[in-house]
C-alpha cells in the first residue's frame, strides 16, 4: 500500500466518525456510543501501520506530505516583482513523534472505551472527542508552524466543552480556567512565531514555515552570529518564549495550578486524555520547538531547566502528599512526573532527551491507567475522597490490583515504562549536573511515599460494610485495564520498541544542542 | 557438566513460569495453585545444585551469557546472566529455603482465602531473588533488587485489611526504598565513571585506577547504602522487626534466604569495589558492628516470639556486613559463610516459631511456656536452631560466628572482635530466654490447646534441622573447603591482589571464649527463666530507663517520625495554602487584571465618534512611529 499519505490519513480519519454520527439521531444513545467507540478504531490500525512502516535507521522526517497551499502576498521589492510567502500544507514525522502518534491513538481508544460511562449528550461528546483526536494527531503529524499552531488550538476548543459540559460540580469554573491558561499560553507561542518567521527572511533566505527548513536557518552559524551582532538576547528571548508557552501546557512550576482543577472536575475519560496526552503536546513543543530550533539558547538555560524539573518533582511530590482527593493525588503527581522531562531534557545529551520521550510516552499510558482506575472506584461509590474510601481490595480485587500496580509503574519499579523512562533521565542528568540530579532523586522516595499512601488507604484497611456489595471491574472496564498495562509492561521489559526508532532522530538533534559529536 | 550452567537462566524461569500461571488461573486452582509454585521450586533446586556442581568441578570458569536489551547514547546495556561461585552457592541456598517454606506453606497457609494469591506473590519472590543473584551486571541487579522489595511489601501486607499489616507494607517500601536511591545514585555514578553497568568491566576499571580514589569510596557507600536498606543495618532497620505482620512463612522467607540477603550478597558481588576504598569497607564494618550490638540489646527485652527473631535477624546480618567490613580472604569467606549457615537456622527458627503460632493463636513468650510437652518435634528443632545461631559446637552457627571473630582477630581488629563477643553473648541470652520462656516450664496464659503441626509443617522443619546442623562442617577450620572455593576465581583474584593470600584462622583462645561467652548467656537465661535463682529484673531494676530504652527500640521509630514524617506532612500542608493563595493567587491577580483592561475597553465603545477618531489617530501615529524605528516595512529583504 502506498504509504505517502499515511500521516493525513490518521489525522483525519476521526472525520469519520464524526460524519457516521451526524446523521445518527439523538435518541440512539447506544449506537452513538458504538460509532464512537469504533471511531477510533480507524486511526488506531492507521497509526499501528505508520509504526510497522517507521523506518529506524533514517534520521530525517519519514512519510513527508508538501503540498503547496496559500500564498500570501507581503510587499513589492524594488524592480517592481511581488514578493509572496508560501504556507504549505506538510506533514511527517521522526522517531519523536511516530510514538506520540501511537500513543494517542492508544489512549485515545482506550478513551473511547472508558466514555462508555458517560450518560448525557451522546453525540455533541462524541462528536468533539473526535475533533479533540484530529487535533491532537495534527499537532504530532505536521511539520508546518501555521498547522501546529491550528491544530494546537483546535484541541482546546473541544476539550474546553467537554471539560465544561460533562465534567463534574464545578465544571465550568475548570473550563474556564484551562482555557485562559492555555489561551495565554498560544498567545505568546504565537508571538513567537510570528518573530520567528518575520526573522527568517532577514539572512536573505526564503520566507518559510517549515519547522525543518526553519530549523536549518535557525541553528546555521551564519545566523547565530548575525543575531548576536544585531540583536543579542533576541534569539534568547524567542526561545525563552516557546519555553513559558509550552511549560504553561507541560506544566512547569508555577504555571501549574490550572491543571489541578481540570483533572478533579473533567470527566474522567477526558482527564484520561488530558493527563494522556495534551501534557505531552508540552514536552512535543518543547524539544521539536524550543530546543529544536534553539538549541544554542536551550544549551544555556540548561542549568534552570534542571532545576525547575527539580522543584517541579519535589513541589508535586510534597503536595501529592498532603492531599484528600485522589485525583488531587494524581494531578499533582503528574506536575512531579513532568519534571523528569524537563530533567531528561536538561540533561542536554542522548540519555537524557531519550529518558524525557520514555517519560513523555510512559506517563502518557500511566496517567491515562490511573485515572481510568479513579473513574472505576468513582462509578460505583461517587467519591474519590481518601478518607471516604478504604478496603476496596475485598469486594474489587481485581480492580484493586490494576490500581496498586499502576501506582507501582507510576513510582517507577522495574519491569513497567516508569522505570526506563526516570532511570535514563536521572543517567543522563548526572552526566552533566550530578548535584542537581542528587536533589531530584529524592523524587524516587516521596514517590513512593505519596503514592502508597494514596493507593493503600483506598484499598487496603479495614473495609466498611457499605463498599461490601461493590462489583469488581465489568469487561468493558477491564479491557482497557489490560491494554493500557499491556503497554507500560511492553515498554518496560522491552524497551528497544521505542529506544529504536529514536536513535537516529537524537542523533540529528543531539550533536547541534550539544555543539560537539555526542 | 559444563553445559548445565549454560541452563542456570532456567533456574528463575520457572518461578516465574508458577507466577504466570496462577495468575492466570489462581481462582480455578484454588489450593492446587500451592503445587504449581512447589513443583517450580523444586525443579529450579534440582537445576541449582547442578549448576553449583558443576561450577564446584575442579577447573571450572565462570559462565557469562549477556543479551542486547537497550542501547542508551552510545553504549548498550546487556541482560543476561552469569555464575560465579558466590551466586552459585546462592543460588542453591535461595532455591532450597524457598523450596521448603513453600511446602510448609501448604500446611501453615491452609484455608486461607487468598491462598493462590500467596503462592503467587510467593514465587514472583523467588524468581526475583534467583534473578537478582545471577545477574551479571549492576542495572540488571536493581531490577530484580526492586522487584524483590516489592514482593516483600506484597507479602508483608498480605493480610491487607489489619491496618498493622498495612503499615508495615508501607514502612518496608519506603525505607528499603530510601537505601534503593543511594544504590541508584551509585549504579549511575559508576556507569559515568567506567562506561558500563557490567561488574567485570566496573572490577577492571578500578583495577586500572580508572577511577579517582574519592569516586570509589563514594560509588562504595552509595552500593552499600542500598545494602544498609534491604539488609535492614542500622539506621535503616526498622521496617525490618515489623515486616512479621506477613505471614510467618513470609517471615522466614525474607529473614532467611530473600530480601535480607541480597543486601549481603550485595556487598559481596561487588566485593573488589569496596577492596579499593579502605574507608568503604571501614563504613561497612562498623555500621555492621554497631548493628550487630545495637539490635542485639534490642532483642534482650522484647516479649512477642516473632519480634525477638526479626531482631536476631538484624543483629546476625550486622555480624555479615561486620565480617565483610575486615578486608581480605578471611572476612569475605566469614560473611557469606554465615549468611548461609544464618539461611538455615533461621529460617529454621522462624518456620518452628510458625509451628507454635499456628498451634496456640499467640506470639507473646509470656503467655507460653511448657510447649515441649505438646509440641516436641517442634521444641527439638527450635533448640537446634538457638543452638546454632548461640554459636555452640559442633552446630553450623559456631562454625560461621568463629570464622567471623577469627578474621576480626587476625586482621588485628579488636574493637570489632569485642563487639561480636558481646552481641555474642546477648544472642545466646535472648535466644534461650526465648526458648526457656515459650518451651519450658508450664503454660502460662493463651486458651488454644496446644498440639503438633502436621506433618506437611514438620518435615521442612526437620529438613532445616539437619541443615542447621551439619552446614557448617563445609568450612571448618580443619578443612576449609568453602573458602578454598569462594577465595578462588575473579573474586578471590582481587582479594588477593588487595590483601594477599592470607589465610590465617583465630588463635585458639578466641574460639573457646566464643564458646564460653555463648554458654554464659545461656546459663543465665536457664538461672533467670528456669531455675528462677535470679531475678530477670537484677539488672534493670536500678535502671529502669534502660529497660525501656531496649523495650521501646531506642525510641528510633518515635524520632523518625517527628523528624521526619511529621516535617513532610507540615511541609505539605504548607505547600498547600502557598500553591492555592499564592501561586494561583497571582494569576488571579493577572486574570482579573484582564478582566479590568477588557472593561476600559468597553468604556471606550461609547459611541461617541470623537473618542473613535482619538483611538484611530492614536493607532496611526504608532504605526508610524515604530516603522521609522524599524527602518521601513520588512519586505524580505
Amino acid at each position: 500500500m502506498d504509504n505517502s499519505m499515511l500521516l493525513s490519513l490518521i489525522t483525519f480519519s476521526p472525520l469519520l466518525a464524526i460524519l457516521v454520527l451526524a446523521f445518527v439521531p439523538k435518541r440512539y444513545g447506544g449506537i452513538i456510543k458504538q460509532i464512537g467507540i469504533l471511531g477510533t478504531l480507524l486511526p488506531l490500525v492507521l497509526s499501528l501501520m505508520l509504526f510497522a512502516n517507521f523506518d529506524y535507521q533514517l534520521d530525517e522526517m519519514q512519510f513527508v506530505e508538501h503540498v503547496p497551499w496559500i500564498e500570501v502576498p507581503i510587499g513589492a521589492g524594488a524592480g517592481g516583482e511581488l514578493f509572496t510567502f508560501p504556507i504549505s500544507y506538510d506533514m511527517g514525522v521522526d522517531g519523536i513523534s511516530m510514538p506520540l502518534i501511537v500513543l494517542t491513538a492508544i489512549v485515545g481508544t482506550m478513551a473511547a472505551v472508558a466514555s462508555w460511562q458517560i450518560k448525557r449528550r451522546l453525540k455533541e461528546y462524541f462528536l468533539l472527542f473526535h475533533l479533540l483526536l484530529i487535533g491532537m494527531f495534527g499537532v504530532f503529524a505536521t511539520q508546518n508552524l501555521l498547522l501546529f499552531f491550528i491544530f494546537f488550538e483546535l484541541t482546546l476548543i473541544p476539550a474546553y466543552f467537554l471539560i465544561g459540559i460533562w465534567g463534574f460540580s464545578e465544571r465550568e469554573r475548570a473550563a474556564n480556567k484551562f482555557l485562559i491558561y492555555n489561551g495565554i499560553g498560544s498567545a505568546i507561542m504565537l508571538l513567537a512565531f510570528i518573530a520567528i518567521i518575520w526573522l527568517v527572511p532577514q539572512v536573505n533566505a526564503d520566507p518559510t514555515m517549515s519547522m525543518t527548513e526553519l530549523r536549518n536557518v535557525l541553528t546555521s552559524p551564519d545566523f547565530q552570529a548575525m543575531m548576536e551582532q544585531m540583536k543579542p538576547g533576541f534569539l534568547f528571548g524567542l526561545f525563552l518564549a516557546l519555553f513559558i508557552a509550552f511549560g504553561i501546557k507541560l506544566p512547569i512550576f508555577p504555571f501549574h495550578t490550572w491543571m489541578l482543577k481540570v483533572h478533579v472536575q473533567a470527566p474522567v475519560p477526558v482527564v484520561m486524555i488530558h493527563s494522556g496526552i495534551l501534557l505531552k503536546m508540552g514536552a512535543y513543543g518543547l524539544i521539536r520547538l524550543g530546543i529544536g530550533l534553539f538549541p544554542e539558547q536551550a544549551y544555556s538555560f540548561a542549568a534552570w531547566m534542571a532545576v525547575l524539573g527539580v522543584v517541579n518533582i519535589l513541589y508535586g511530590a510534597v503536595l501529592a502528599f498532603v492531599q484528600n482527593d485522589l485525583k488531587m493525588v494524581m494531578a499533582y503527581s503528574s506536575i512531579s512526573h513532568m519534571g523528569i522531562v524537563l530533567l531528561g531534557f536538561a540533561a542536554m545529551n542522548t540519555i537524557g532527551f531519550q529518558g524525557a520521550i520514555f517519560q513523555t510516552i510512559s506517563h502518557g499510558f500511566i496517567s491515562a491507567l490511573l485515572f481510568l482506575m479513579i473513574g472505576v472506584i468513582w462509578e460505583r461509590v461517587e467519591t474519590s475522597q481518601i478518607d471516604e474510601l478504604g478496603g476496596l481490595a475485598k469486594s474489587m480485587p481485581f480492580a484493586s490490583g490494576i490500581l496498586l500496580t499502576a501506582a507501582m509503574a507510576s513510582l517507577g519499579l522495574p519491569g513497567m515504562s516508569g522505570f526506563i523512562s526516570e532511570f535514563l533521565a536521572f543517567l543522563g542528568l548526572f552526566g552533566t549536573m550530578p548535584v542537581i540530579g542528587s536533589i531530584g532523586v529524592l523524587g524516587i522516595i516521596l514517590t513512593a511515599v505519596y503514592l502508597l499512601r494514596a493507593v493503600l488507604r483506598t484499598t487496603f484497611g479495614p473495609m466498611p460494610d457499605r463498599f461490601q456489595r461493590l462489583a469488581d471491574a465489568q469487561p468493558l472496564e477491564v479491557l482497557p485495564m489490560i491494554v493500557l498495562l499491556g503497554f507500560i509492561i511492553l515498554l518496560g521489559i522491552y524497551p528497544a520498541v521505542l529506544s529504536d526508532p529514536l536513535q537516529e532522530t537524537l542523533k540529528t538533534i543531539v550533536p547541534i544542542v550539544t555543539g560537539i559529536g555526542g | 557438566m559444563d553445559t548445565i550452567m549454560q541452563y542456570a537462566w532456567l533456574i528463575p524461569l520457572f518461578p516465574l513460569l508458577a507466577f504466570v500461571l496462577i495468575v492466570s488461573f489462581g481462582r480455578q486452582l484454588k489450593e492446587t495453585a500451592a503445587y504449581l509454585g512447589i513443583v517450580a521450586a523444586a525443579i529450579s533446586f534440582v537445576l541449582s545444585v547442578f549448576t553449583f556442581w558443576a561450577r564446584f568441578q575442579e577447573g571450572a570458569i565462570d559462565y557469562k551469557l549477556p543479551v542486547e536489551w537497550l542501547q542508551i547514547g552510545q553504549s548498550v546495556v546487556e541482560m543476561g546472566f552469569e555464575i560465579n561461585q558466590l551466586n552459585a552457592m546462592m543460588l542453591v541456598i535461595v532455591t532450597l529455603v524457598s523450596l521448603l517454606v513453600q511446602i510448609y506453606s501448604r500446611g501453615y497457609m491452609h484455608g486461607d482465602e487468598r491462598y493462590p494469591v500467596f503462592y503467587q506473590y510467593l514465587s514472583l519472590f523467588t524468581f526475583s531473588m534467583l534473578g537478582l543473584v545471577i545477574s551479571p551486571n549492576l542495572l540488571q541487579v536493581y531490577i530484580f533488587w526492586e522487584l524483590v522489595g516489592v514482593c516483600s511489601f506484597l507479602l508483608v501486607g498480605f493480610y491487607y485489611f489489619k491496618p498493622e499489616a498495612k503499615a508495615a507494607a508501607k514502612k518496608a517500601f519506603i525505607v528499603t526504598r530510601i537505601g534503593d536511591v543511594g544504590l541508584f545514585i551509585g549504579i549511575i555514578l559508576l556507569f559515568w565513571w567506567t562506561g558500563s553497568f557490567d561488574y567485570s568491566v566496573i572490577f577492571n576499571a578500578i583495577a586500572a585506577d580508572r577511577l579517582e580514589p574519592w569516586m570509589t569510596t563514594l560509588a562504595a557507600v552509595l552500593i552499600f547504602v542500598g545494602a544498609v536498606g534491604k539488609s535492614g543495618q542500622f539506621p535503616l532497620h526498622t521496617w525490618l522487626p515489623d515486616a512479621m505482620e506477613g505471614p510467618t512463612p513470609v517471615s522466614a522467607l525474607i529473614h532467611a534466604a530473600t530480601m535480607v540477603a541480597a543486601g549481603v550478597y550485595l556487598v559481596a558481588a561487588t566485593y573488589p569495589l569496596f577492596l579499593a576504598s579502605p574507608t568503604a569497607l571501614n563504613v561497612v564494618a562498623y555500621v555492621g558492628a554497631f548493628t550487630a550490638i545495637f539490635a542485639a540489646s534490642i532483642g534482650l527485652t522484647q516479649r512477642d516470639i516473632k519480634r525477638v527473631l526479626a531482631y536476631s535477624t538484624v543483629s546476625q546480618l550486622g555480624y555479615m556486613m561486620m565480617a565483610l567490613g575486615v578486608a581480605g580472604a578471611a572476612g569475605y569467606v566469614a560473611g557469606t559463610f554465615h549468611l548461609m549457615t544464618h539461611a538455615f537456622f533461621k529460617a529454621l527458627l522462624f518456620l518452628a516459631a510458625g509451628s507454635v503460632i499456628h498451634a496456640i493463636h499467640t506470639q507473646d513468650i509470656f503467655e507460653m511456656g511448657g510447649l515441649r510437652k505438646k509440641m516436641p518435634l517442634t521444641a527439638g528443632v527450635f533448640l537446634i536452631g538457638c543452638l546454632a545461631i548461640a554459636g555452640i559446637p559442633p552446630f553450623s552457627g559456631f562454625f560461621s560466628k568463629e570464622a567471623i571473630l577469627g578474621a576480626a582477630y587476625s586482621a588485628h581488629r579488636m574493637d570489632l572482635l569485642w563487639v561480636g563477643l558481646i552481641a555474642a553473648f546477648f544472642t545466646a541470652f535472648y535466644m534461650f530466654r526465648l526458648y526457656f520462656l515459650t518451651f519450658a516450664g508450664e503454660r502460662r496464659g493463651g486458651s488454644a490447646e496446644a498440639h503438633e503441626s502436621p506433618a506437611v509443617m514438620t518435615v521442612p522443619l526437620l529438613i532445616l534441622a539437619v541443615l542447621a546442623v551439619v552446614a557448617g562442617f563445609v568450612n571448618t577450620p580443619f578443612a576449609p573447603v568453602l573458602h578454598q572455593w569462594l577465595a578462588s576465581g575473579s573474586v578471590g583474584a582481587y582479594i588477593a591482589e588487595a590483601s594477599g593470600g592470607e589465610t590465617a584462622h583465630a588463635a585458639l583462645w578466641v574460639q573457646v571464649v566464643a564458646v564460653l561467652v555463648s554458654l554464659l548467656g545461656i546459663g543465665l537465661a536457664y538461672l533467670m527463666y528456669v531455675k528462677r535463682s535470679v531475678a530477670p529484673d537484677l539488672l534493670v531494676r536500678p535502671v529502669p530507663w534502660l529497660y525501656q530504652l531496649s523495650y521501646r527500640k531506642y525510641y528510633v521509630d518515635e524520632i523518625y517520625h517527628a523528624v521526619f514524617v511529621r516535617p513532610l506532612r507540615w511541609l505539605g500542608l504548607f505547600l498547600n495554602l502557598f500553591d492555592r493563595y499564592i501561586v494561583d493567587g497571582l494569576v488571579a491577580l493577572l486574570a482579573s487584571a484582564t478582566n479590568g483592561i477588557g472593561a476600559l475597553h468597553a468604556r471606550l465603545q461609547n459611541g461617541q465618534v470623537q473618542t473613535y477618531g482619538f483611538v484611530v489617530l492614536l493607532g496611526l501615529v504608532l504605526l508610524v512611529a515604530g516603522f521609522t524605528v524599524l527602518g521601513g516595512i520588512p519586505n524580505g529583504q
